[in-house]
């Protein structure tokens, strides 16, 4: 019915299966806007904020959709600036992913602060004092940017790219990339870092502040760091998952491997910086403050934010994924690679939760307590309409544009024996029910 | 910058006088248009511009103490103007005011982000998670010379700024061009049973609030007293408000020491 | 022209531009951010002329000044009156709140008769029409004595008319709502010889001995003593406080011992004893001013040594030493009683008790001491004329037994009515008024209570509010509040000085209201014959202007007369007893059944805890509930959504295995209630403490339904002594759920 949008040279699933698919992902996705409705007529009292969690589940999932996104603009750097080549095989999906993230990002944005009709104050009533000013000036013009990286691939749809006018602008944005490329990552760096400086400027909790250098504070610098060697492991991460879905390689393993190695060594850096930030912090910032370490993750009900939490994202969800891809013998193992690229998008994900909640959770005031705080169905919901979205702009993407160049000489329609060991007697597209689980951090 | 003739309004509340009986809280609230609803019981969920906390000694019976601390708006001075929350707000919708060194709020600026509550420590910010609304024919209590909030705001405790706008009205009608200490008062010191809370001009040597803590200004206005003291003075943000007592304890409850810290250096 | 794709999306795409190149989405932006800032549900204060008017509240016998701000004609807000004897600009919760009480959802807006069990409007004249009929078919029955009334206040104007209207129509029963000042005046007048309310000088004395009062929780006028506490504090005073629990007032003392509840007599008596073994007490005054101290000494020197009175009441014997010697070694103490905001008379010879240290160092009628101040007297009306039916029934005994040979000192005893009523076959009273009083609530035992009011045929109130007894009554005919109506404040209650205050109208009433003062006038003028001629007065006001007198421009002009000159008598003037001196014991004093602690109602083994109220500024617990701003600022240790905490000690918690914040079933002898529980280290093993003020079933939805009432799981304790209720307490289990 609709094989006429299909990319040529490339299968897909019967129509209406992928229309099953699309409305079940799509039924999901409803949930979550009925969630924003109540939330934008009766405020924001249908969540389980309050005021010692004035940020909550919704900015961590901002925080995060935007570190995992980065794999956008830092895949963007290697392949145009640094000239990393064979990494055009995967940009188209790591700016489709980037761009899913940073949507859903301005989307949360919009739905987040009390006065939505009025959220633009923040660029005409700019603070330039404030991170917030910063993130919400570069986010927006990297959200531009990317609308720009995408249109291109958006074209190539095999209907459009038969308009020539749409032809030629595809084409000749092709050959301006590398300005939009540098452009990204010069925004990417601005915001990403920005997004650290949220907690890192704040002086009166001790857990967030850091000090820095000139206006930026340490944690301005890991953030973007962190979202550089996350955001790629992203990449491959959700590429890993698309090739399970749809039962196909999509990308050489070579191309997987040089992303996976240059996560890896940027993990690596990331995490020598964070572990000297972190002593730092913990053997000077916080004790000028009147606080041990300990004080920030003993005596919390439920040890909801014990010492575990550092442990975890440092070690288990730093140390060790960074470990396994800086090895040619992990990289090369695809249960480890796997468990890296999951375990190192974990630990992005661990750090902005630390890095928004319990910044808020810990007690300044001598005489106040933990503060405690358990997610609304509502804000559940509207969490998870980013991950719906992002499946179903995946769906329609992969199913109507040439997202992965290397498919078709990977999954030759004619000669499916002579393919990889990976191939199916029958070469079709699983039932709706194989395809992307939602991400445990949003996509 | 700080001018030569600008004003620097700050509190200091004596906890030995204090009862904790809430009349500070509860003048503040008619003064300032609070809202008001069924239930109030979480705190984290209503609004108060001044809240009394309860410290205790945290000793078992019959050794237990307590102490009352009402908490208003800190006024923080933080370093040059930039207090914890007026530097993270994006929308410039609250301004540390060096002629006062009062820290404003624009209600109707304001869309809600919530970054200044997260930024201050004394969670003196309150947001409006629901509409304002009145029982009929109670709006008719409500002050003019404060703007009722929207929902979907953040609001604090402003030192009952209008009264200094109407002070200082007034004593341009009369052709003065200062006003006297006592002209201007905020609604809670106003009210205090007690008369534990003392309001006044921090730079003013003759105001009360000077001579009760003597400010240092030298060194970021900690007070030379003694036995006054600033909360979590150690994240300098350079409070406005000053709190005198004459308990060892409860000054050390002011703010967070290492263990092997010997007693509180406050002054 | 053909509409190809071409030019299709060249119009579409052209047409995008052009709408984001007009005006019109950035006006329509910033309009929709215009509309967002004056949402039209969010209200906008109306602005007007501002002015300030002097009156006084009324809200409990305090007595404070107050400025009354006015925007235009809406009354804004309330604040405490600047250079006020009493109050100096300070004003309570309940008072800054009273604007609440005017405009609030709870007021009785027209008289309301019940009918069937639901309320009808019903028009002033037919209402009163009513009254008179009721009033007349009694008085020609020879049954004026039947009519009653319940006032919150005896002094000033209001009451006196309906005490003078209950005369002659032939009633004895005019009956005070009770409270320490019972037992005060009681004290005065058996120790004394006087007729006086006590006033303290707290702010003079340089040592405060306090026996639970709530000096700083709503004990006597609250303003006037939270100033005395801090002026006291200044001069380098001290403050102990005896209590089983750690309130703010204890907290805010310079030393908190806790006492075995109910025994604070004992201890009064033991320090007694220590003194006068010492040989610490005021020698001039003992020797020249007092009798019966022989017998006194001998009763504290052989009844009460120290290791006798800590076994009693749980205060180890250097405690008590150190205390008695640090007392009578004072240059002003001042020992002060009755529990927490003093609405429990209490304990007769416990006050005596405790008078009598006063007496001992020599500090009554001193600067910083307990005054003796009179009653007021500026209400000088004619004598009534009765007639016959009026002699007859003034002759009769007064249904709750004040004066009678049983109770022979007690002037009102309100507290006695319920178990009057209820153990009657029908109610000795048939018509029953209520004014500034919500018995219904505030009296123990609301169980007992309600049976007691269900019996009475025909019950009035004149509530402005619909309280716990104006729901209950047949006919409600709702008074001005204080704000809309003029009425002398006779004293400030604790004050050591004569004081009125005038409350006066600052705002037209909103509703369809009548002052009680003109209500009353009313009904007698259409009884006609001598109740009509003791009322000669056109209205409230004019007869209030005339009574007031010399006084009245002062009063208007300044919100209040005070006696700036006054001081107490001076000693040898001071007492008129029959031995023209102070007494610490005498015939009357001998006939009372002699001091022994009052124990709290209910058997050990079934009840092993013991239940204890205590007040808070908070929460208002007189016949006004709370206002949703009081209610705003109570603790959330105190109350959680609709759930009160009761507080234990953790060695009580851990005895009955509660845990702090979890459910528990509360279990008296009288009610049982589901808590929550706190566990608190500021309270004495064994007890369990409830605030009082909450567990409204009145006062709609901001209060009603939150906590649970004291006065339902407590029964009152009758006092051997005066009559008056005397419970401090219950015993009480507490289990899990």
């Amino acid at each position: 019915m609709d094989s006429a949008l299909i990319p040529e040279g490339v299968k897909r699933c019967p129509t209406w299966q992928f229309i099953i698919w699309i409305g079940v992902v799509g039924a999901v996705m409803m949930w979550g806007v009925f969630a924003i409705l109540l939330v934008y007529i009766k405020g924001l009292n249908q969540t389980n904020m309050n005021n010692a969690y004035g940020f909550a589940l919704w900015i961590w999932a901002d925080l995060t959709v935007i570190a995992l996104g980065g794999g956008a603009f830092f895949t963007g750097f290697l392949r145009y600036i640094i000239g990393k080549d064979e990494l055009k095989h995967i940009i188209n999906y790591a700016v489709l992913i980037g761009f899913i993230c940073y949507s859903s990002a301005l989307l949360i944005l919009g739905f987040d602060v009390g006065q939505p009709l009025r959220a633009w104050f923040i660029f005409w009533h700019a603070n330039v004092h404030s991170m917030l000013t910063e993130v919400a000036f570069c986010l927006t013009c990297y959200f531009g940017v990317l609308c720009i990286e995408y249109l291109p691939l958006a074209l190539e749809n095999r209907q459009i790219d038969k308009v020539p006018f749409f032809h030629h602008l595809s084409h000749n944005m092709h050959e301006i990339m590398a300005v939009f490329a540098a452009t990204g990552a010069f925004l990417s760096f601005f915001h990403q870092g920005s997004l650290g400086g949220v907690p890192g400027v704040m002086f009166g909790r001790p857990f967030g502040f850091r000090e820095g250098v000139l206006i930026w504070p340490w944690t301005f610098f890991l953030f973007t760091w962190s979202a550089a060697a996350g955001g790629p492991c992203f990449t491959i991460l959700i590429t890993k998952i698309t090739e399970k879905a749809v039962r196909k390689k999509l990308v050489k393993d070579n191309v997987i491997e040089l992303l996976a190695k240059i996560s890896g060594w940027m993990l690596v850096g990331y995490m020598v910086a964070k572990i000297i930030d972190t002593w730092y912090w913990a053997a000077f910032t916080a004790p000028s403050k009147g606080f041990t370490l300990m004080d920030f993750y003993a005596n919390n009900p439920g040890s909801v934010y014990g010492i575990w939490i550092l442990i975890a994202e440092i070690g288990v969800c730093g140390v060790l994924p960074a470990l396994i891809l800086i090895t040619d013998k992990g990289r090369k193992n695809r249960i480890a690679l796997f468990l890296a690229v999951l375990l190192a998008v974990l630990g992005v994900c661990l750090n902005r939760w630390v890095m928004v909640l319990q910044v808020l959770a810990v007690p300044v005031l001598t005489f106040e307590n933990w503060a405690q705080y358990l997610p609304s169905w509502q804000e559940i919901a509207t969490t998870i309409l980013p991950v719906a979205y992002g499946i179903i702009m995946i769906s329609l993407s992969y199913r109507y544009l040439p997202v992965f160049p290397q498919e078709r000489e990977l999954n030759p329609i004619e000669a499916p024996v002579s393919q990889t060991q990976e191939q199916l007697p029958e070469p079709e597209t699983p039932p709706a029910g194989a395809e992307p689980e939602p991400s445990p951090s949003g996509s | 910058m700080e001018k030569e003739n600008s004003k620097k309004f700050g509190m200091v509340i004596d906890l030995d006088k204090c009862t904790g009986c809430g009349s500070c809280m509860v003048a503040c609230m008619a003064e300032n248009n609070i809202p008001f609803r069924e239930d109030e019981t979480d705190k984290l969920l209503s609004v108060s511009w001044m809240h009394v906390y309860r410290l205790t000694n945290v000793k078992p019976f019959p050794d237990t103490e307590e102490c009352y601390l009402p908490r208003p708006c800190q006024h923080c001075e933080g370093h040059h103007g930039h207090s914890p929350c007026v530097s993270v707000c994006p929308a410039t919708a609250t301004d540390y005011d060096m002629d006062t060194g009062i820290v404003s709020q624009i209600y109707t600026r304001c869309f809600g982000c919530r970054y200044c509550m997260a930024a201050c420590p004394y969670h003196v910010r309150q947001f409006n998670w629901w509409d304002p609304l009145w029982p009929d024919g109670m709006e008719k209590s409500l002050n003019p010379n404060v703007s009722v909030r929207m929902r979907g705001v953040v609001e604090k405790c402003s030192f009952c700024i209008h009264r200094y706008q109407l002070a200082k009205d007034q004593a341009y009608m009369e052709g003065r061009r200062e006003i006297e200490e006592d002209e201007y008062q905020t609604a809670c010191t106003q009210a205090c049973p007690a008369g534990a809370i003392t309001f006044g001009d921090l730079n003013n040597p003759k105001h009360a609030v000077y001579q009760m803590v003597k400010p240092d200004k030298k060194n970021g206005g900690k007070p030379k007293n003694p036995k006054a003291f600033r909360l979590l003075e150690r994240l300098g943000t350079n409070a406005k408000v000053y709190y005198l007592s004459s308990r060892e304890w409860v000054r050390r409850a002011g703010d967070n020491y290492l263990k092997t810290e010997g007693q509180a250096k406050h002054a | 022209m053909k509409i190809d794709r071409r030019s299709f999306l060249s119009f579409v795409i052209g047409g995008a531009a052009g709408t984001a190149l007009s005006p019109l989405p950035w006006k329509l932006t910033d309009d929709i951010a215009i509309w967002s800032q004056n949402w039209p549900w969010t209200p906008v204060p109306q602005k007007g002329e501002v002015s300030y008017l002097n009156s006084t509240c009324t809200l409990c016998p305090g007595g404070c000044g107050i400025l009354v701000r006015k925007v235009g004609e809406r009354v804004v807000k309330l604040e405490g009156m600047e250079g006020h004897p009493v109050n100096d600009g300070g004003l309570c919760t309940l008072g800054l709140a009273g604007t609440q009480l005017l405009y609030g959802p709870t007021r009785v807006k027209t008289p309301l008769k019940k009918v069937n069990g639901a309320w009808r409007k019903i028009s002033w004249n037919a209402a009163i029409a009513e009254i008179v009929e009721k009033l007349s078919d009694l008085r020609s029955k020879g049954l004026p004595h039947t009519v009653a009334c319940i006032s919150g206040s005896d002094r000033g104007t209001v009451p006196e008319l309906f005490n003078r209207f209950l005369t002659v129509y032939g009633s004895p029963n005019f009956m005070r709502t009770s409270s320490i000042q019972d037992s005060y005046e009681l004290t005065l007048f058996l120790t004394q010889g006087v007729r006086a309310m006590a006033g303290f000088d707290v702010a003079n004395a340089d040592f405060i001995l306090s026996f639970g009062s709530g000096l700083i929780e709503g004990w006597e006028s609250p303003v006037y003593m939270f100033r005395a506490k801090s002026t006291l504090r200044e001069n380098g005073g001290r403050m102990d406080q005896i209590e089983p629990r750690l309130s703010k007032t204890a907290a805010k003392s310079d030393k908190w011992i806790a006492i075995s509840p109910g025994t604070e007599g004992a201890l009064a008596l033991g320090l007694a004893h220590v003194i006068i073994k010492e040989k610490l007490y005021n020698k001039k005054f003992v020797d020249t001013y007092t009798s019966g101290f022989e017998a006194h000494k001998k009763l504290v020197i052989d009844g009460y040594p120290p290791d006798i009175v800590s076994k009693i009441t749980g205060v180890d014997t250097a405690t008590i030493t150190a205390l008695a010697k640090d007392f009578a070694r004072a240059r002003k103490p001042l020992a002060i009683c009755g529990r927490g905001k003093g609405y429990i008379p209490g304990s007769l010879q416990e006050f005596l008790a405790i008078h009598t240290l006063n007496a001992l160092v020599g500090n009554i009628n001193q600067t910083g001491g307990i005054w003796a101040v009179p009653e007021p007297d500026y209400i000088s009306w004619p004598e009534v004329e009765m007639d016959k039916i009026a002699s007859n029934g003034l002759q009769q005994e007064r249904v709750d037994g004040a004066g009678s040979k049983a109770y022979p000192y007690a002037r009102y005893l309100l507290g006695r009515l319920p178990e009057v009523i209820n153990s009657s076959q029908d109610s000795p009273i048939q018509v029953l008024f209520v004014t500034t009083a919500n018995p219904m609530y505030a009296m123990p035992d609301t169980q007992a209570v309600a049976k007691a009011f269900e019996k009475i045929p025909f019950v009035v109130s004149f509530s402005s509010f619909l309280d716990e007894t104006a729901v209950n009554a047949d006919l409600i005919l709702p008074n001005h509040v204080f704000l809309e109506r003029y009425e002398d404040v006779p004293a400030a209650h604790g004050f050591p000085k004569p004081i009125i205050g005038l409350a006066r109208p600052v705002i037209e009433p909103l509703f369809n209201t009548q002052h009680s003062g003109d209500v009353i006038i009313q009904i007698a003028n259409e009884l006609g014959g001598p109740i009509a001629d003791a009322f000669p007065w056109d209205s409230y006001d004019a007869c209030l202007e005339e009574t007031l007198a010399d006084k009245w421009d002062a009063l208007v002009e300044d919100g209040y007369w005070s006696d700036e000159v006054f001081s107490a008598a001076d000693w040898s003037t001071a007492f008129e007893t029959d031995s023209a001196k102070f007494e610490f014991t005498n015939e009357d004093i001998e006939s009372l059944p002699r001091y022994n602690p009052l124990k709290a109602k209910g058997d050990e083994a079934h009840y092993p805890l013991v239940l204890i109220p205590y007040d808070s500024m908070r929460l208002a617990s007189g016949h006004i509930g709370s206002p949703p701003f009081l209610i705003k600022s109570v603790e959330d240790y105190i109350l959680t959504a609709n759930d009160v905490l009761v507080e234990v000690n953790p060695a009580t918690a851990n005895e009955y295995g509660l845990k702090d914040g979890k459910y528990a079933f509360l279990r008296t002898p009288k009610g049982n209630a589901r808590v929550k529980v706190r566990v608190f280290d500021g309270i004495m093993p064994g007890l369990v403490a409830i605030p009082r003020g909450l567990g409204h079933t009145a006062f709609g939805r901001f209060l009603a339904g939150k906590g649970v009432h004291y006065n339902a799981l407590i029964g009152p304790v009758e006092d051997p002594a005066s009559g008056h209720d005397a419970a401090w307490g219950i015993r009480a289990k507490l289990s899990k759920t």
